[in-house]
């Protein structure tokens, strides 16, 4: 078992108070940092090679050296941290500031003294109530701490329900007040972001790794984990597992040991039928190719990834159409409207999936949503369209004798005994449009 | 004049932009109002100094504003992948029996609206069902009709 | 200058070298490329990428394809279209597909039909069939979002460009997108119309037919159609048109971008007052007034005669009031008889424009790329010259000030009362060392009329008394109160009014006038720019130039009936003697003549203290006969408002919305507040028709 960084002494102690922090050497690193110059502490984090834990996998002292230095532009720099975790079976950034909201916090002050930002703007999901109050806390106990907040405001923003607002332009759209609509890149948040300033966005986990980084030391960091995916991860497991849960695991441990170890393996004696392994926009993986490394190159040769690592797991009762449906209900329903292929083309998707699932659909209409799915892939603004059509996609690629089937007996091989089975999406609730539907 | 007003001046002031203050401001509104009225809606663009309209454009993109009366009581369940695989659907399924209403519906009373909701991010403690948004965790049909008896009890 | 830095890229093969910042979609053209694109649009701001349209295969770049719009040119890039790559080929059919499943492909019954983006795209590069076998989204259409644009949800493709417009451009927050993806719709709040100076410019962005006019609708087929070149004569803007005829009626005006004067931008009134050429109370022949019966409609023949009577039986004690709409060739014509023939020189000028101006004379663009721009005058901008404020707008976007006093300013504006006929605001750019000033005068052609009414004679006028003959040169002259005062004193009157109702009762003759869009001719806009007017459809009767001209004769006056001849004549005078010709479709700005010593003049801008409030009236773009004839416009009529600074408001615990008292002394009206943050602190602004009796120092309280 790997060191826990991220989640250190979070079971034994209750870190959410200020002093209990402090007695496990909490904000130790940011006074080591602060001693630092900027690019000293940038210097550290890219010795670490520590990679952006949101999803998109991006280094992350890489993305803060293309912040640029005052003397280039003159705007000031701001720090927004993603906290919008919606990605389903991401669980993670929730538990992260729930129990260490200061480990994530004084992450926050490390990297606003790195990227030479005094305001960080936390941009938190609305949902997160529980998270929020904790973080408000913590925030409140660190008023009267000047020697901490060292002149960095910390403002906690809240979301209201929007998935796409992950995506970090989004978030910066939606933190402007506006529709959380994906900008175009470039410009990148580095050189325009928010307010057309300098901004870095990461990701909350990747904030709560920073101070262990500092602590330990980069060199030290990169020892842990394998190539390319250095350190730890916090995992989220859920589905058919017996003990669901976050864990930090040590990059590049088997996806059967997060499994069957960590999880506890399929309950009551069921067998495993897929896995979806870094949240709903990862290809999914059948139970045969669970042997595999839970790091971002042995995934990627299954043509999949950690993703936002939050990792379900699917028993065979599982209706793989119906999976489709579900995951295709959710992107149609958070596409954000701005570009066709994904505001179209989702919807679509889902209305050929449930033809499929009635029995009402031939042959050609199996053909018709590799092609949607195809035609949606590659050609979206955000990467929204992109995972929805790829996910959906593999789960063709992955079971097609499954959709066949669909074809073939008119109708689904598992019907309700599948959990999957007619449930209710708060798309399916939209009223389509005030006047009837009309045939085409 | 409401207090909506001074509430967002407050609010305006917490940013560089007072753009930024569109959401919160939002979220004030919908709460004094207990929906985004089109009074609400129109309070509160005078109060950002924006139109009633762009206030409409950007509270009708996200899921927790409201532009048409919800009850007393918010519940929502959770029916993405995780929580559907251990039982989501029977957890809905379980609140439309308790409350009395369709999913998406308040009831006649104006006691609750139930609605299904995309990922909550608890997936490990399925099924999540946010009450007045706080999360229930763990939670299963039978669960259901000791919730509702809390929520009328006022506990 | 240096020659900007450019770049050489290859598209489709071809090599071409574009200045550095070149978008794709325009180095493309430059090698005679298309790039098929739906929501680019650069005036609207930076591109968005939304639509796809112009997915292209791209190297350098990641191996899917890219938007070329959000792209600029860049050294040794290798840009592949649908032409030359199937990945962007297949790119672009997958939106097409994905943009026609929603589609009702309507298109022979829609406006847009013949003249629609969506439709050649389509023929051209679009499938021949559907694979969508599913229930389309519908919508109740259309949908009036106001009196003057209906909104078609279905054939919808959300590009955006109507509510960037609304929001970038306009920055009037009113027609917005609501809901979020597929269910994504252009709504107005409330379904509220649409309400604000420059909305019809959605119907033009529109590239499908989604937003039409209200007024164009089922009118006409792109086919069927004329589009004459022309220039608005609403107000000193002068921007440039279409006016779209049909079997001799115009249709509909659409803009004809001159990127210095409108950015191809026109305000609602220029687009849809042109229905005031079809007023059912328009004159189409003369009225003489006879003893005891009132007016009777009489040859043209006799009313020449009559006019010719009643100029003879003056005597040269003639006073012409002029309206400042005439073509410069009108005014010039009259000018011409009055003062040459008949040594008549007394005229009321709708407003002398002074020379001083063509010191600081810049085309109105470079508002746009002002740092520090100073409006001064205190009278609404977009009330006088609306496309100022689109200017004004897209430089503070830009990160200029917006000031309301000259120190500091490169740019100064004047609009509203006490600018000495712009004199006042030349002074003012050569005290604080501006690089432009502009004088915003109320009528279109004020400057060209009074350059023409000057050039016929170097004698000064003396003001005859009694007045023999009052002439009143159109209606904006025949709606003025100090002209209605003149005519009382005058023994005779005649009028030139293109309306019956205007001069009855005061007028012993009236002739019909002829509006801008029928009339060929120039008109010297607010930035001394002369443009050409050409005649879009012909008048119920002969227009000013023509009979001027019979009447001349009759005093052996020698008068062209051809604006060409006439125009040679008169810029031979007073415009540099360009030629007729030169007044091209795009007419160039003369440069900026060189600076006389203008002295210093009273210090600060304002001359007048109030004890309260100082009220400005104004009068409002969307009112005159050409509004009020047009009744798809009565509903921007100004509200029963007040505007006021955020400073005043909040010394008097005023919140928008709020209903408020104005008084002065011994009358008072109640308004709805309005704040503008622009609006300078003890200034009060109200529309004329809701200022009634108020005196200009007024008090507010709620």
């Amino acid at each position: 078992m790997a060191p826990e960084l991220v989640l250190a002494h979070a079971r034994e102690r209750d870190l959410t108070k200020l002093a209990e922090y402090e007695a496990v050497g909490g904000y130790q690193a940011l006074a080591k940092a602060r001693e630092m110059t900027p690019q000293a502490v940038i210097d550290e984090v890219q010795a670490s090679e520590l990679r952006g834990r949101g999803g998109a996998f991006f280094p992350t002292g890489r993305k803060w050296a293309f912040i640029p230095k005052p003397d280039q532009n003159p705007n000031p720099h701001y720090l927004v941290v993603n906290a919008d975790e919606s990605e389903p079976g991401s669980f993670k950034d929730n538990e992260i500031m729930a129990t260490v909201p200061h480990r994530f916090i004084e992450g926050c002050l490390i990297t606003a003294h790195a990227v030479e930002a005094t305001r960080v703007f936390v941009y938190i999901r609305g949902e997160y109530t529980g998270p929020y109050e904790v973080l408000v806390g913590a925030l409140e106990e660190l008023q009267s701490r000047d020697d901490i907040l060292g002149g960095v405001t910390i403002v906690l923003h809240r979301g209201a329900g929007a998935y796409i607002c992950g995506e970090e332009t989004a978030l910066l759209e939606s933190l402007e007040g506006k529709r959380g609509q994906p900008r175009t890149k470039p410009p990148f948040p580095a050189i325009e972001g928010l307010y057309r300033s300098p901004t870095v966005v990461n990701n909350v986990e990747t904030m709560a790794t920073i101070a262990p980084i500092i602590d330990l030391g980069g060199a030290e960091y990169a020892k842990l984990g394998v190539p390319d995916s250095r350190g730890t991860r916090v995992v989220s497991i859920s589905g058919h597992v017996e003990r669901p849960g976050n864990y930090e695991i040590e990059n590049g441990t088997s996806m059967r040991s997060l499994i069957y170890d960590l999880g506890g393996g399929i309950p009551g004696g069921r067998a495993l039928k897929a896995v979806i392994p870094g949240g709903s926009s990862t290809v999914i993986l059948r139970y045969d190719e669970i042997d595999v490394g839970y790091d971002f190159n042995s995934l990627l040769a299954l043509k999949t990834a950690m993703g936002s690592a939050g990792v379900v797991v699917l028993d065979d009762r599982c209706c793989m159409v119906q999976l489709g449906i579900r995951i295709s209900e959710f992107y149609e329903h958070e596409s954000c409207g701005k570009c066709t292929p994904c505001r179209e083309g989702t919807r679509w998707m889902t209305q050929i999936l449930r033809r499929l699932e009635a029995g009402d659909a031939d042959q050609g209409e199996l053909d018709l949503l590799l092609s949607v799915c195809d035609r949606i892939n590659g050609k979206c603004l955000c990467p929204l369209g992109d995972t929805a059509a790829i996910a959906v996609a593999s789960y063709v690629d992955k079971f097609r004798g499954e959709f066949q089937q669909h074809v073939d007996e008119g109708g689904c091989p598992f019907g309700d005994s599948s959990p999957l089975h007619n449930v209710l999406a708060p798309v399916a609730m939209r009223t389509h449009s005030p006047a009837a539907v009309v045939p085409a | 004049m409401s207090e909506l007003y001074s509430d967002v001046q407050r609010l305006k002031e917490t940013y560089p932009d007072w753009h930024s203050a569109m959401l919160p401001a939002l979220r004030e509104a919908q709460h004094k109002h207990g929906y985004l009225s089109p009074d609400a809606l129109r309070e509160c663009a005078d109060a950002l100094g924006t139109t009633p309209a762009v206030c409409e454009a950007v509270a009708s993109f996200y899921d927790m504003f409201h532009l048409a009366p919800v009850g007393e009581h918010m519940v929502e369940v959770c029916t993405n992948v995780a929580c559907a695989l251990v039982g989501a659907q029977q957890v809905l399924e379980a609140f439309e029996q308790e409350l009395g209403v369709q999913a998406g519906e308040t009831s006649a009373d104006g006691f609750a609206t139930l609605r299904p909701i995309e990922c909550l991010g608890g997936c490990g403690w399925a099924t999540i069902v946010s009450i007045d948004h706080h999360y229930r965790t763990h939670v299963k049909p039978e669960d259901v009709p000791e919730i509702v008896q809390e929520l009328r009890d006022g506990a | 200058m240096s020659t900007p830095p450019t770049v050489k890229l290859t598209i489709d093969g071809v090599e071409v070298e574009v200045p550095k910042g070149t978008g794709l979609v325009e180095a493309a053209l430059a090698a005679g490329i298309e790039i098929p694109v739906f929501c680019y649009e650069p005036r609207l701001g930076p591109p968005v990428g939304a639509c796809r349209m112009c997915l292209c295969e791209i190297t350098p770049g990641p191996p899917k394809p890219q938007a070329a719009c959000t792209l600029q040119a860049a050294d040794g890039m290798v840009v592949k279209t649908a032409l030359t790559s199937p990945m962007a080929a297949e790119a672009q059919n997958a939106t097409l597909e994905f943009i026609l499943v929603n589609h009702p492909l309507d298109c022979p019954v829609c406006d847009k039909g013949g003249e629609c983006p969506l439709q050649d795209l389509t023929f051209r590069y679009g499938p021949g069939n559907t694979r969508m076998t599913f229930p389309k989204r519908t919508f109740d259409k259309p949908i009036p979002i106001s009196p003057l644009i209906a909104l078609d949800r279905e054939r919808c493709i959300l590009c955006y460009r109507c509510t960037r417009f609304s929001e970038q451009i306009a920055e009037d927050g009113q027609l917005v997108a609501v809901n979020r993806g597929s269910e994504t719709q252009i709504a107005t709040f409330e379904d509220d119309p649409y309400r604000a100076p420059f909305t019809g410019n959605v119907i033009e962005l529109c590239p499908v037919g989604a937003l039409t006019s209200t007024t164009y609708r089922f009118e006409a087929r792109p086919w069927e159609i004329q589009d004459v070149p022309t220039v608005c004569g609403l107000c000193p803007v002068g921007c440039n048109v279409y006016a779209t005829t049909r079997e001799g009626k115009v249709k509909r005006i659409l803009s004809r971008n001159h990127p210095d004067v409108d950015g191809g931008w026109l305000c609602d009134k220029g687009r849809f007052a042109y229905q005031h050429v079809r007023a059912e109370d328009r004159l189409r022949d003369p009225l003489l007034r006879v003893r005891r019966r009132g007016f009777e409609e009489v040859s043209w023949e006799r009313a020449l005669d009559e006019a010719e009577r009643l100029l003879r039986e003056a005597e040269g004690r003639i006073v012409t009031a002029l309206s400042g709409s005439e073509t410069i060739e009108q005014a010039y014509a009259l000018a011409k008889l009055l003062r040459g023939g008949l040594g008549s020189h007394a005229a009321m000028l709708p407003e002398e424009v002074s020379d001083a101006l063509d010191g600081f004379r810049v085309p109105l663009s470079a508002i746009g790329d002002a740092k520090t721009i100073a409006v001064l005058g205190d009278a609404p901008v977009v009330e006088r010259a609306p496309i100022v404020d689109l200017w004004i707008r897209r430089a503070r976007r830009n990160g200029a000030r917006v000031v309301n006093e000259p120190d500091g300013a490169d740019i100064l504006i004047w609009c509203g009362p006490g600018g000495d006929g712009g004199a006042r605001v030349a002074q003012l750019a050569q005290q604080v060392g501006a690089s432009g000033a502009f004088y915003l005068p109320e009528t279109a052609n004020a400057r060209g009329v009074s350059d023409a009414w000057a050039a016929a004679a170097d004698t000064e006028a003396t003001n005859p008394d009694p007045i023999g003959l009052l002439i009143v040169s159109g209606d904006e002259a025949a709606a003025n109160a100090d002209v209605r005062a003149l005519a009382e004193q005058a023994e005779r009157v005649l009028v030139i009014s293109m309306f019956h109702g205007l001069a009855a009762g005061w007028a012993d003759l009236v002739l019909p006038g002829t509006s801008y869009l029928e009339r060929d001719g120039t008109y010297v806009n607010l930035e001394g720019r002369v443009q050409r007017l050409r005649r879009a459809v012909i008048p119920p009767a002969p227009d000013e130039l023509a009979w001027i001209s019979q009447l001349a004769g009759r005093f052996g006056v020698d008068v062209s009936p051809y604006p060409t001849a006439v125009f040679e004549e008169v810029s031979a005078i007073a415009f540099g003697g360009i030629p007729f010709g030169a007044v091209g479709d795009h007419a160039e700005l003369p440069p900026a003549t060189q600076r006389v010593d203008q002295g210093s003049g009273p210090a600060g801008v304002r001359a007048q203290q109030f004890d309260g409030l100082h009220l400005i009236r104004y009068r409002a773009l969307f009112s005159g006969p050409a509004v009020e004839r047009t009744p798809e416009l009565q509903f921007q009529r100004p509200l029963a408002e007040v505007e006021l600074s955020a400073e005043d408001a909040n010394a008097r615990n005023i919140r928008p919305g709020d209903e408020v008292t104005v008084r002065s002394n011994g009358t008072s009206v109640t308004l709805r507040a309005r704040l503008n943050r622009d609006l300078r602190a003890g200034v009060v602004r109200i529309a004329e028709e809701h200022a009634r009796d108020l005196q200009p120092d007024v008090e507010l309280s709620t």
